[in-house]
């Protein structure tokens, strides 16, 4: 008998597909990050090694113009000391970004982990349906940004507007992450131990239930905060001056800055994510999964 | 008459529900059982989400609908359906409509394709550094949309590294080789953004699948690809069904990576525009109104009539 095609072939196509697909979307992330140690990038690879004047105009530590123009630094806290002023100073879209994002991780914490709990926990009519608006988006970024527009047109491109947004359009993966870890508790038996010993049914939630399903909770926070932190397409939208939050910053400098330059922002952002992953795999999960691995 | 008749009836059934609402408040209120008290625990722990999406989604979508039949254009008043005649008269939205989901299947079915093949390999294989590759897959899946198109420049553009390679190769110039900024390139980019998040809801599927019965059918002399088309298959449908849906619904949403590489205007960025330039806020709210209706239906139906399961 002749061994048939799928036995001869099969198993190496298959792992060829996956390691071409890991190239496609790796490949470009390295070149990017070379790059941005690069003078320029003119032939086939970038050249000029090594070089930080890229990151120092992207940091703000080097005289830039126009819309080219790199972070801002603005004074984070100020401490009087003795009779001089001493300021910490942060790269204003970088804290405004990360400022943001915390905003949206709380409310997340706030409407996310009761929800998921409720879904998880009980049986009730409509269970499936509140599951489905809980775990899928409701609307793009693009649609709530005009909506925002139209209902809050004072609000919408503050801060606060911001941050609610965000909330609301990264609420589902908590949902999920915080789900995917009540799944695998024994819930029941933990809520039913504890009003046996006498704690009241908040009391049971707030200090039984919640605190064992801390890594989830974590791991759920971090990614929304990595997205919210991210957001591009709610940002463009709405924001109208000021500071701008970091994606807005990255696409002035793709569509604006020399190709070295630009390189040396997107991998500025790539290092945020990269230090995010490093997180989310202390609280054990496999990079941006919301399943348990 | 009639209208009086259809007045008497809606009080009616008006009526017959009030008691019903007025008990269920009642219930949640001042619970007697068991029963009733986990009802007001349940109404109580989705009463934050629910306030949120009301407060920042549904009330703000309710004022994009009104200000797409207004008669006023920075005012909700009156009742015109001018925006949506505009919209579905013009051969340009046709056009737009036409691009967006010609754009949005094609790289669902190329992303969701690589998919099954990456989640299989990673699920069955005994794969070198598989933790690693599982980290690789999903790191893009957190960057915006406007850095997918950055890595396509990277990769197709003027500059780019694979049109530098192929120009020294083939003695032609780069920049007729460079196809980043075209509707091949777009698509890429979108395929860029799309399989990991396809990959993502895949691996989900394929862990609950049976490896026994595969075993069996291997066993009774089934090749791989016998095993696979009629005992993996069947066991992973439900889940590539909601892939598709899912992957389908990420594609439509795109719309950084169109400012970067605007080569074609679907959906989302002729949306912007309208509120750009010439700044025509009812047909942008009509626009907001239709995609908002066009995903909530072919969600809803996706879910009620496939087996599609929605993990993510």
């Amino acid at each position: 008998m002749r061994p048939s095609l799928s036995r001869r072939f099969g198993r190496s196509v298959v792992a060829l597909t996956l390691f071409a697909t890991v190239a496609f979307l790796i490949a470009p992330i390295v070149l990017t990050v070379v790059a941005s140690f690069a003078a320029s990038w003119t032939g086939v690879l970038p050249s000029g090694f090594v070089t930080f004047e890229n990151w120092r105009a992207v940091l703000g530590l080097a005289d830039t113009i126009g819309s080219q123009r790199s972070m801002g630094w603005s004074p984070l806290l100020s401490l009087p000391l003795g009779g001089e002023t001493l300021s910490v100073l942060v790269p204003a879209e970088l804290a405004f970004s990360i400022g943001l994002a915390l905003g949206g991780v709380l409310i997340n914490l706030v409407v996310g982990v009761p929800i998921a709990y409720a879904v998880s926990r009980y049986e009730f009519p409509g269970k499936e349906w509140v599951n489905a608006v809980s775990v899928l988006p409701l609307v793009p970024g693009v649609i709530l940004g005009v909506a925002f527009l139209r209902a809050y047109p004072d609000l919408s491109a503050t801060s606060f507007g911001l941050i609610v947004g965000y909330s609301l359009l990264k609420a589902p993966f908590m949902v999920m992450a915080v789900q995917s870890e009540f799944e695998s508790m024994p819930l029941r038996q933990l809520e039913e131990s504890a009003r046996s010993l006498g704690a009241s049914w908040p009391r049971t939630f707030l200090t039984v239930i919640v605190p064992n399903a801390r890594s989830g909770i974590v791991s759920g926070a971090i990614i929304c905060w990595a997205l919210a932190a991210a957001e591009f397409n709610f940002s463009y939208i709405v924001w109208a001056n000021g500071t701008q939050p970091l994606a807005l910053f990255l696409q002035r400098h793709i569509s604006n800055s020399s190709f070295t330059k630009a390189a040396a922002a997107v991998s500025m952002f790539f290092f945020i994510i990269v230090a995010v992953t490093l997180l989310l795999q202390r609280v054990g999960r496999r990079g941006f999964d919301t399943r348990g691995s | 008459m009639s209208d009086r008749h259809a007045e008497n009836s809606s009080l009616s059934t008006v009526r017959a529900l009030t008691p019903r609402v007025v008990d269920a408040v009642e219930t949640v209120a001042n619970p007697v059982t068991e029963r009733e008290r986990e009802y007001r625990r349940i109404v109580a722990l989705c009463a934050p989400f629910a306030a949120l999406v009301l407060v920042a989604g549904l009330y703000p979508l309710s004022e994009v609908v009104r200000i797409s039949v207004s008669t006023a254009q920075y005012r909700s008043v009156g009742f015109s359906l001018d925006a949506y005649a505009t919209l579905f008269g013009d051969p340009y939205y046709r056009r737009v409509a036409f691009d967006s989901l010609w754009l949005t299947t094609g790289t669902t079915l190329v992303s969701v394709g690589l998919a099954v093949p990456i989640a299989h390999a990673l699920e069955k294989y005994d794969l070198p550094g598989e933790d690693l590759l599982v980290t690789l897959v999903s790191f893009p899946i957190s960057l915006p949309g406007i850095v997918a198109a950055f890595m396509i420049l990277v990769l197709f553009g003027n500059n780019g590294v694979v049109t530098a390679v192929a120009a020294t190769l083939t003695g032609s110039r780069p920049t007729d080789l460079a196809f980043a900024v075209s509707v091949p390139g777009l698509f890429v980019a979108f395929v860029y953004s799309m399989v990991p998040r396809a990959t993502l809801i895949l691996r989900g599927t394929y862990a609950e699948v049976d490896s026994a019965a595969e075993e069996a059918a291997q066993a009774l002399g089934a090749t791989p690809f016998e095993t696979f088309r009629y005992v993996t298959l069947p066991q992973i449908r439900p889940g590539i069904t909601g892939a598709l849906i899912l992957t389908f619904r990420t594609g439509l949403a795109i719309f950084g990576t169109l400012v970067v590489i605007q080569t074609l205007v679907v959906w989302t960025l002729q949306l912007s525009r309208e509120l750009g330039v010439g700044y025509d806020v009812q047909v942008a709210g009509a626009m907001a109104t239709v995609y908002f209706a066009f995903t909530f239906l072919f969600t809803v139906v996706g879910l009620r009539y496939t087996s599609a399961e929605v993990g993510i």
